[in-house]
């Protein structure tokens, strides 16, 4: 299997392939970094005219995209508190106040460095442990599944900020917004109004540009007679092999938000933004000053970036060995590969290894090259567009936002539901709701109840299915220990506290 | 000098376009093509492979141009397809039983008559499936696992009100047992929850496990012959079941075609089919082929209504 590896690399090596990915790369941190358009939708434009195309070519922009703008959509999460992508939502916590401090340049050269080492240590698990990983994913039945999202849950926790009562209705929103649509279990119309453009449930994307990108635009409109563009165009960035050695110090994270990266890119179903919101909040518990997260910590932007790109081409994995995409952009880029007639399966390893191995290359290329198209070049030229008049730049945003969303679907239906998150999102950011637990309820709630209802079907009807699994109870054990450790702390501190005063 | 150049080439235009009406009639335009699905999907691929062989067969360098209008599990293309003019410009994918299934379970803006039935390409029948490492691995392991308890067997397919759920209908009045539906949103989840020994058996369609046949253990499947991509597996037939069911992707037009286009459209996916570059490129696709050509198709789609029904009736599944 090895050696099937070494023989791909030529032809991926071929100029035509390397300049696909190439144009990819630079392709996805510009979508990426537009707010309203995301990887999924890129390479769903991509795929018709790829029908023509060489394989590998295709497959090389792709992978470029993906990667690209995995990264490319902390831009506007860091400059401008819009996450580009819904996997950079956990990168603009530290990232924008960062911006705020003057220190945006330095978020987003970490953003970078942090995004390549997810994306080549994600490539490198791809290349060498697919098969073995694929036995892990069919571990993950609906049992086992329904607790990883309950585990994604207890991320809401910190999530919910000062205000709890607050923190707990905007999540509840959430997962009421991902009850919308066809019922995936009997087909039942839920707060569907007889729509059909509501059946599918209402896309992620939607949801985050109106909470997320309206908002600060108007924002941006608001700031009319804020003609002084000079402070905050100013990015003080120092070249950034200058600033790596200075990275260095992240390591421990890398290596704990791309494992996480990694595991929930093999889970089917789960996604980037998943990996984001558990990794931040994994290096958030690990680290020795978790009051300054959230006030513009580095390691929060490497904790949620690594993750992000660790997990595209781990997502490949079930999508390549089983046919199940761990993600939405996955999902469209087996699309991709079906165009050419490569049915996912056991077999397309044997069948055509030249392009399945060549493809993996193509993953790992595109990471390694996110340091020098995204760090050399795109960030600086991005960092430009806030030296814009605000007014203007904010109808710029909503005009992107616009066609991106509209291209989703090819439907206005889905603007006017932007807009009316939108509003929703300008009233719940002027009475201080905090966004990122609708987010994660959207993701999380459908995802849950899918799983729990397949779940309780399977053992039809019996609740002690739940716990049945040597998976299931090591996932339960890994919740509780979550939720109880920072109680149990507490106690003992307040304990020990008691003492000394006594 | 120039003007008369000008005058000379506008009038051999003018004539030239005159002509070309006269002379060529249908297809003198770009045709759409209506695909429900998103880009990538199978009847998205199955669309973009057959434009080309159209475009060859209908002549008058035609293009024929696939739009995908994604949503609704396909409804809101056929629909589309539904209401568009019938002028022989909009074709559009139609898969079955769904199509017909959804004017049952949800308020459709078609039915039956309202299109022009074209050729139904793809004929994907259902196969039943187990974990290589379970017991059941005959039909009658099945039968006698699903008889011992009522709802003991559990099984894995894609959606309720699709082609492997009116096929567990049927195997359940064959078997007179019943099973428990576990419906994924999706074949793939489906067939690696079972490959996960998550569930007792799945059905899935005979594309879905050629490239699988190593993990899976396939008890039969449900057509009237064996099938050219998998020479092996026994139909249920051959095993004393009178199972046949799969899944059916075809081409449809709005109704009240005219007769010159219809014909000319009917030919022309007769001609697509016997090329045996198309039936390879559909093959490297992983689509099992089976022609019903107009009539013929709305049989078909007749046969698959009255099907829907009865289960819709007997059995609601919402």
């Amino acid at each position: 299997m090895y050696g099937n590896l070494i023989d791909a690399l030529p032809a991926v090596l071929s100029l035509g392939n390397l300049a696909a990915v190439v144009i990819g790369v630079i392709a996805g941190i510009c979508v990426g970094a537009l707010p309203g358009l995301s990887a999924t939708m890129a390479i769903s434009v991509l795929i018709p005219f790829t029908f023509g195309m060489d394989p590998l070519v295709a497959l090389g922009m792709m992978a470029g995209i993906y990667n690209g703008a995995m990264y490319g959509g902390s831009i506007p999460a860091v400059l401008l508190r819009i996450p580009g992508t819904p996997a950079a939502v956990a990168t603009s916590f530290d990232g924008y106040p960062m911006a705020q401090q003057g220190r945006g340049g330095y978020a987003l050269q970490v953003a970078v460095v942090s995004s390549a080492i997810g994306g080549i240590v994600s490539a490198l698990v791809l290349m060498l442990l697919a098969p073995p990983l694929a036995k892990v994913t069919l571990l993950f039945g609906p049992t086992e599944i329904f607790w990883v999202a309950v585990f994604g849950m207890s991320a809401i926790v910190f999530l919910l900020g000062g205000d709890v009562l607050k923190g707990l209705i905007s999540a509840a929103f959430g997962v009421f917004v991902s009850l919308v649509g066809a019922d995936t279990i009997t087909g039942a119309e839920r707060y569907t109004f007889g729509h059909l453009e509501l059946l599918d449930g209402i896309n992620i994307v939607v949801l985050l540009v109106g909470l997320y990108a309206l908002p600060p635009a108007i924002g941006l409109l608001e700031e009319v007679r804020d003609f002084d563009t000079q402070n905050t165009g100013r990015l003080n960035t120092t070249s950034i092999w200058k600033a790596m050695p200075g990275m260095l110090r992240y390591w421990k994270t890398w290596v704990r938000s791309s494992v996480i990266g990694v595991f929930v890119g093999i889970l089917p179903g789960a996604g980037g933004s998943m990996a984001a919101f558990l990794s931040y909040n994994e290096a958030r518990r690990a680290s020795r000053n978790p009051e300054e997260w959230g006030k513009g910590e580095p390691e929060g932007v490497a904790a949620s970036e690594t993750s992000n790109n660790a997990d595209t081409a781990a997502a490949l994995i079930p999508a390549l060995t089983l046919g199940i995409p761990g993600t939405a952009v996955a999902a469209v880029m087996l699309g991709g590969l079906l165009i050419h007639g490569l049915q996912p399966g056991p077999m397309l390893f044997r069948d055509n290894p030249g392009i399945v191995f060549g493809f993996m290359w193509q993953f790992l290329f595109a990471a390694v090259l996110l340091i020098f198209l995204g760090g050399a070049l795109a960030t600086n030229s991005f960092a430009q567009v806030l030296r814009l008049p605000r007014p203007l730049l904010g109808a710029i945003i909503i005009a992107l936002v616009f066609i991106g969303v509209y291209s989703i679907n090819g439907r206005l239906f889905d603007v006017y539901l932007m807009l009316g998150f939108g509003l929703i999102g300008y009233f719940m950011d002027k009475l201080k709701f905090p966004l990122p637990p609708v987010v994660l309820g959207l993701i999380l709630g459908g995802f849950a109840e899918q799983n729990l209802r397949l779940a309780l079907r399977i053992g039809g009807g019996d609740w002690s299915i739940l716990a049945a699994s040597p998976t299931a109870k090591i996932l339960i054990a890994m919740i509780l220990l979550v939720v109880l450790a920072p109680l149990f702390s507490r106690w003992l501190r307040a304990r020990k506290t008691s003492r000394a005063a006594a | 000098m120039r003007l008369k150049t000008i005058a000379v080439a506008a009038a051999f235009l003018i004539s030239g376009g005159l002509a070309s009406t006269a002379l060529a009639d249908y297809p003198e335009k770009r045709i759409d093509m209506i695909v429900g699905f998103a880009a990538g999907g199978g009847t998205d691929v199955m669309a973009r492979t057959i434009a080309p062989y159209l475009e060859k067969y209908l002549g008058n360098d035609v293009s024929v141009v696939v739009k995908n209008m994604p949503g609704a599990s396909g409804q809101i293309g056929v629909t589309a397809v539904a209401e568009a003019d019938p002028d022989g410009y909009t074709l559009g994918t139609y898969n079955l039983p769904g199509a017909m299934a959804r004017t049952l379970d949800r308020h459709a803006d078609y039915n039956a008559d309202s299109f022009t039935y074209l050729a139904n390409i793809v004929n994907d029948p259902n196969v039943i499936v187990t974990p290589k490492n379970s017991d059941i691995d005959s039909m009658d392991k099945l039968v006698k696992a699903a008889k011992a308890r009522a709802g003991a067997v559990t099984v894995a397919m894609s959606s309720l009100g699709g082609d492997d759920h009116f096929f567990l209908q049927k195997l359940s009045d064959v078997t007179d047992a019943d099973y428990t539906v576990v419906p994924f949103s999706g074949s793939a989840p489906a067939r690696s929850a079972l490959m996960g020994g998550h569930v007792t058996m799945g059905i899935i369609n005979v594309s879905e496990v050629v490239a699988f046949r190593d993990e899976l253990n396939v008890l039969g499947i449900a057509s009237e012959k064996r099938s050219p991509m998998a020479e092996d597996i026994p139909t249920f037939k051959e095993q004393g079941f009178d199972l046949v069911n799969g899944a059916l992707r075809g081409f449809v037009a709005p109704a009240g075609l005219p007769d010159d286009v219809e014909s000319k459209l009917l030919a022309a996916f007769q001609k697509t089919y016997d090329d045996p570059d198309f039936q390879k490129a559909m093959q490297r696709s992983g689509n099992p082929t089976e022609l019903a050509l107009g009539e013929q198709f709305k049989e078909l789609n007749a046969e698959q209504l009255e099907l829907a029904k009865r289960i819709w009736e007997t059995h609601p599944w919402k």
